[in-house]
């Protein structure tokens, strides 16, 4: 499945670097997670719950950041299990400066299905995947914000 | 004998109950005591089982047992062989890894769906919930999901012992290098390399089993959504189990459909029978409609490249075949004998081509198995010989119609005149081919059809009109030759006649219905034979217990060879009946008539009724000497030959230039089954039929990703033909009886769904040809309107 979008956040990029690299506040806006852990340079342990509509179930897995160019991009390398199926994903995240108040971030990827996840409807999944994308850029403006 | 019933649209019996929701379907089945059966899945193609974790599992209250393949091989159980052998082109004995019941520690599943660990519990929720908690630590490997890429060199492997992927390899026809010259010397050839996809079955009834084990008589009970009771058990108890056979009753209750994918022996079958003499309760299993994706039996998937050859005169001179068949992970029951004899054996179409060789082979891949689907290797053979014809004759510019006519076999009628011969080892047993074609073509108004595709074309809506004959082998099959050919099993059928007291009848067959009508047309039958109202016969099926043998309902054989084992026991009834007929007439045997239900001695009005013969076998105070008692007789009938329907189908379909649309305007359809004995039963099963081959040609199609996914598993993306995706059918039909059978019947379960596909396709590229677009060889099915678009667009 492609993963690809962008989204224009009113923030410096330093700050929304300083925000990407910060577990506890991944944490905070990823959707889902209830838990994130540092377990070496770069790597990550994730534990998260998500419910929508044919998507109900608990994943858990290894969450790891390469070709990281601070403060403009990064890939981030998801390998998420669950009992419906597993995911292990692959995305390359740009952060480009608008202006010095407004950052826009660009993502784009390709993420493996496998299980009943891969047998749910294409169109229904792509659907999950906007939404999960639209909730944690909503999250990441509430935590500039506050 | 009367003709009250034969040939009329009797209404059918059975559908009272399943209107009103009154069927008896496995899963309504409840027993004391009854357990639930959760199967876990591997959700990768192909990986290695590291470990399983089934402690947590477990000790979750109302779990009652959690079960692992380690457990089944300590019972020393190898798993489902397959029920014909194919041997390779060298002799050698094909490959036939088993399929375990559930893949252990160390080994390796094949597919998606491959099952690993069963937890049972006292209700389905909470064995899905606990399954949750079995921990499965998996290592994953390349997959392989394409036949042709699986015996590259390099391949991702399937089974260790089966190198290259290749489970056989098979030839069939006239010697090679005759058919290579032959080809060499034609005037033209039309050559194409063509995708036959893979198609889900799809039956509205997922399958379900119950294993009911009772140790106070040591005896299994197996209740299953099955095709084919008597074979299930004989597999099961003889080849997976090792239970003895008189040990075992398999029951098939009423059944939602199969399509041939409930032909087979499932894993589950055996699995839920062993688990139940485990823990000494009954277990059931019903499989979710996403299980039964990646689970059931699939349909056809063959790459092909084919040539035909023709003269300057337009006569076919040869056909030369590649074929690689995709048989999935593991050799369902009767996997092997698809693409070979129930294919390679139909390529001789309608036509005299004079030279014929198929050379095939048959590919373990990391999907499910691909067994029988409605037509089962048929329909394959067709959509290649009929692809070719049509385009055939748009190469050489000459009309598809009188090219078809030029090749067809003369009309012969197996009595008279002798079978016809094949190039491919079946002999025919009668047609008249043209017939068939003409009716069609007169139906269809061709002149004013073409005027106005003429016109259409300058349009934004191009007009096509598609042509498809075939021939099936039906009325499967006289044991000796299906025997040489490989089958593990006789293909006879057992008919059983109890005639009550009463002079009612109770029927047992070992035919099975599952949508048929087979309560309503035995019936008909045996009333008219017997003479007596329809409502005073009963028939039986789907249960080891009551009827003595029988081999199931597949390849369109329940009334062609169950019918005539049933046949032949009226007849040993009439003819026991005239004996006790001619004791109260105080007659000779020889002067009696049996007509009306009634033996009557000749020339006189004295006579005596069916129930009066009856009831004196039954109560036989005044009864011929020597003579036994009862009235009930068995028969087996193993058929002389094949049977042979045919037909010509033709569709006319519009396609929206710009959007590459395709909407289906008109199907006619004239087939010919044999002796029809209810038509509106026989119309219904060619409609079915027909929604199914022109759902392969339109909408449907199993899609795997490179890892063994398979990404349409679901009704949202696995799209099933509905009743607004299909026009009125204009059906009509010749009956050309079948001269080996008691009732002159050939078959009608699968003729819609073989001769159609190949219609709607070339009426696609018909509509193109007419629209300027003539460089278009082929479009892949389903021919959506993103792959029409790109073939106008390229």
């Amino acid at each position: 499945m492609q993963l690809t979008g962008s989204h224009t956040l009113a923030a410096p990029i330093e700050k929304v670097w300083q925000m990407l690299m910060d577990t506890d506040i991944l944490a905070k806006i990823v959707p889902g997670v209830s838990r994130l852990e540092k377990t070496g340079e770069n790597e990550f342990e994730a534990i998260s719950e998500i419910k929508l509509g044919p998507v109900s179930g608990k994943f858990s897995g290894g969450l790891t950041l390469s070709d990281i160019v601070e403060p403009s991009t990064f890939t981030l390398n998801v390998s998420q299990n669950s009992k419906i199926g597993n995911a292990d994903a692959s995305i390359k995240i740009n952060l480009l400066a608008l202006d010095a108040q407004q950052t826009e971030i660009s993502f784009e990827g390709e993420a493996k299905l496998s299980g009943l996840l891969a047998r749910t409807g294409q169109r229904v999944l792509s659907g999950v995947a906007n939404t999960l994308t639209k909730q944690f850029f909503t999250n990441f403006e509430e935590e500039i914000a506050s | 004998m009367s003709n009250k019933y034969i040939g009329k649209a009797v209404k059918r019996v059975e559908d009272k109950r399943f209107i009103t929701g009154k069927g008896k379907y496995t899963d309504d089945m409840i027993l004391p005591r009854q357990t639930y059966a959760y199967i876990i899945r591997s959700p990768y193609a192909h990986a290695q089982v590291k470990s399983i974790d089934i402690s947590q599992a477990l000790a979750t209250e109302g779990v009652v047992a959690v079960f692992t393949g380690d457990d089944i091989a300590q019972s020393g159980i190898n798993g489902v062989p397959a029920g014909w052998q194919v041997n390779f082109k060298n002799g050698d004995i094909m490959k036939e890894p088993p399929h375990p019941l559930l893949v252990g520690t160390g080994s390796t599943v094949k597919h998606v769906g491959d099952a690993v660990a069963v937890v049972i519990a006292e209700s389905k929720e909470i064995a899905a919930d606990a399954a949750e908690l079995v921990e499965i630590d998996y290592e994953v490997f390349d997959a392989v999901v394409n036949p042709v890429e699986a015996v590259k060199e390099g391949a991702p492997l399937v089974h260790e012992s089966a190198p290259n992927n290749i489970a056989f390899d098979w030839e069939i026809g006239n010697p090679k290098a005759e058919v290579d010259e032959a080809i060499a010397n034609s005037h033209h050839v039309t050559s194409l390399e063509f995708v036959n996809q893979r198609m889900v079955p799809n039956p509205i009834e997922p399958r379900s089993a119950i294993g009911h084990y009772e140790s106070s008589s040591d005896r299994y009970t197996l209740y299953t959504s099955t095709q084919n009771p008597h074979l299930i058990r004989l597999l099961m108890c003889a080849f997976v189990l090792g239970i003895p056979e008189h040990k075992v009753r398999v029951v098939g209750p009423d059944v939602g459909g199969g399509f041939g994918s409930k032909i087979f022996h499932y894993t589950e079958e055996a699995l839920v029978t062993w688990c139940s003499k485990q823990i000494e309760r009954p277990v059931k299993w019903t499989s979710e409609r996403s299980e039964a994706f990646i689970t059931d039996a699939h349909g056809r998937d063959h790459v092909t490249h084919a040539e035909m050859g023709f003269d300057k005169d337009g006569n076919v001179t040869a056909l030369r075949i590649k074929t690689f068949a995709n048989l999935g992970a593991y050799l369902s029951t009767f996997a092997p004998a698809v693409p070979t004899y129930l294919h390679g054996t139909l390529l001789q179409g309608l036509y005299t081509t004079p030279k014929i060789h198929l050379d095939m082979t048959c590919a373990f891949t990391h999907t499910n198995a691909v067994d029988a689907y409605r037509g089962a290797g048929r329909p394959e053979a067709t959509y290649l010989l009929e692809r070719l014809m049509d385009l055939a004759a748009h190469e050489m510019g000459v009309d598809p119609v009188e090219l078809r006519l030029k090749n067809f076999i003369p009309p012969f009628d197996g009595v008279n005149q002798p079978g016809y011969q094949t190039q491919v080892a079946l002999q025919y047993d009668s047609g008249n081919y043209h017939e068939v074609l003409r009716r069609g073509v007169a139906m269809l108004g061709y002149e004013e059809f073409r005027k106005a595709q003429a016109e259409a074309a300058q349009s934004n809506k191009l007009l096509g009109v598609g042509f498809s004959t075939y021939i099936e082998a039906c009325g499967i099959a006289p044991s000796a030759v299906v025997g040489a050919l490989g089958a593990r099993a006789g293909l006879y059928e057992v008919g059983q006649v109890r005639v009550q007291p009463t002079g009612k009848v109770s029927v047992y067959t070992g035919a099975h219905s599952h949508g048929q009508g087979h309560e309503t047309t035995f019936a008909q039958v045996v009333a008219d034979k017997l003479g007596i109202p329809l409502e005073d016969v009963e028939i039986h099926h789907g249960d080891t217990e009551t009827v003595a043998f029988g081999m199931g309902t597949y390849g369109s054989r329940s009334l062609a060879v169950g019918g005539s084992a049933i046949v032949k026991s009226l007849e040993k009834i009439i003819e026991k009946g005239a004996k006790i007929a001619a004791h109260k007439l105080e007659a000779n045997e020889e002067d009696l008539t049996f007509a009306d239900g009634k033996y009557t001695v000749n020339g006189t009005d004295k006579s005596v009724a069916f129930g009066d013969i009856a009831l004196t076998a039954y109560v036989p105070h005044n009864y011929p000497a020597g003579l036994e008692p009862g009235l009930d007789f068995s028969s087996f009938y193993d058929p002389a030959n094949f049977t042979y329907p045919y037909g010509c189908h033709i569709a006319v379909v519009e396609v929206d230039k710009e959007t590459g649309k395709v909407s289906l305007k008109r199907f006619i359809a004239v087939d010919d089954v044999g002796n029809v004995i209810n038509p509106m039963i026989v119309d219904g099963q060619i409609h079915g039929g027909l929604a199914q081959g022109i759902g392969q040609a339109l909408l449907e199609g199993a899609i795997f990703d490179e890892n063994g996914q398979l990404i349409n598993g679901s009704y949202m993306d696995y799209c099933m033909p509905r009743a607004d995706d299909l026009p009125m059918f204009e059906l009509d039909r010749t009956e050309t009886p079948c001269p080996h059978n008691p009732l002159g019947v050939k078959g009608a379960g699968e003729a819609g769904c073989i001769g159609s596909t190949p219609a709607v396709v070339n009426a696609v590229l018909d509509a193109l040809w007419s629209g300027g677009f003539g460089h278009v060889k082929d479009i892949l099915m389903p021919t959506t309107p993103e792959r029409v678009w790109r073939a106008m667009n390229s």
